[in-house]
């Protein structure tokens, strides 16, 4: 990649005005020195407390998620703790809201999966969203979960809209792995 | 048995379990990678401590700032033990302390104290 294609990246993320932006691998002290980044440029908008908390909180869900279930990833693929993996993950800014976007690598048999778990949410208002985040806070964990299986709600809970997800193929419709975004606005 | 002890990190909170005299706090942040491998210890060390006591008056100062969705779930189930404790015959009072912006950790601390109707939950702010 020449310079010029970087000042061009630069210059759409500007216009779109992103406030953050990281691709790569995530582990535990990635989020958390991220985390801090982010509060600290959150103090510098007109964000309220509220909306910095909210953000913060899907931020953190939407990373871990990335930790914990990449489909790509430098640790061994069967440790719980220790996890290296990649991903993508931007913020920006758009007429006073801010978005949060994140993008990963997941195997294509697990799409299934993560389409049942976030079609329900997508037409629930924000008062079913919580009677459903407390009910399943008090339900066995989902086996395959390595949380509490609770991170799409939260991000749901915390979002001010109905989040937005998509599978995109980037390798072809073949490849055993297809990315997958999610996105939540605050 | 031995107090407990874990100083805090950016992502895991100070945990300070001093049970010779039943004061058990936590504070500051928690997002561990994964909050079952961090919460395991601490349940196992409140268990120990929960099981003879009777008649004893307990306190419990909880003042997070944040926590994650895998932490939330331990968290209810430290106010579950500790509920357990007041049904067994213990006084277990407790302080949960959450920011005046941050409904989300006022509304928890409401649903700990309807969840578990024999502890003594007092909602104070954040200071």
């Amino acid at each position: 990649m020449s310079l010029d294609h970087f000042y061009r990246f630069q210059d759409l993320a500007r216009q779109q005005s992103v406030v953050f932006y990281y691709t790569g691998y995530f582990s535990q002290a990635i989020v958390s020195a991220m985390g801090d980044a982010l509060r600290q440029r959150l103090n510098q908008t007109d964000a309220s407390n509220m909306q910095r908390r909210k953000l913060f909180s899907v931020f953190i869900e939407m990373a871990q998620n990335v930790v914990h279930y990449s489909a790509e990833h430098l640790s061994a693929s069967d440790s719980t703790d220790q996890e290296i993996r990649r991903g993508a993950l931007w913020v920006g800014e758009q007429n006073g809201h801010f978005y949060v976007v994140c993008a990963n690598p997941v195997a294509r048999e697990q799409v299934g999966r993560i389409r049942d778990k976030l079609m329900p949410l997508l037409g629930m208002s924000n008062d079913d969203i919580k009677q459903l985040y407390k009910q399943k806070l008090r339900s066995d964990n989902d086996a395959e979960s390595k949380g509490a299986g609770l991170g799409f709600l939260t991000v749901a809970r915390d979002a001010t809209e109905p989040v937005e997800f998509d599978f995109i193929d980037e390798d072809g419709p073949l490849s055993p792995i297809t990315m997958f975004y999610l996105k939540a606005s605050i | 048995m031995q107090n407990l002890h874990i100083p805090a990190t950016t992502y895991s909170p100070q945990v300070d379990f001093d049970f010779s005299r039943h004061q058990l706090s936590l504070r500051g942040e928690s997002y561990p990678e994964n909050a079952s491998v961090f919460f395991a210890p601490i349940m196992a060390a409140l268990d120990a401590y929960l099981a003879p006591l009777d008649h004893v008056r307990i306190s419990v100062d909880v003042q997070l700032a944040y926590f994650n969705s895998a932490s939330t779930k331990a968290i209810l189930a430290v106010f579950e033990r500790l509920n357990d404790a007041a049904v067994a015959g213990n006084y277990v009072t407790v302080n949960w302390h959450s920011d005046p912006d941050d409904d989300t950790i006022m509304e928890f601390g409401q649903e700990i104290a309807e969840d578990n109707p024999a502890l003594d939950v007092h909602l104070l702010e954040l200071v």
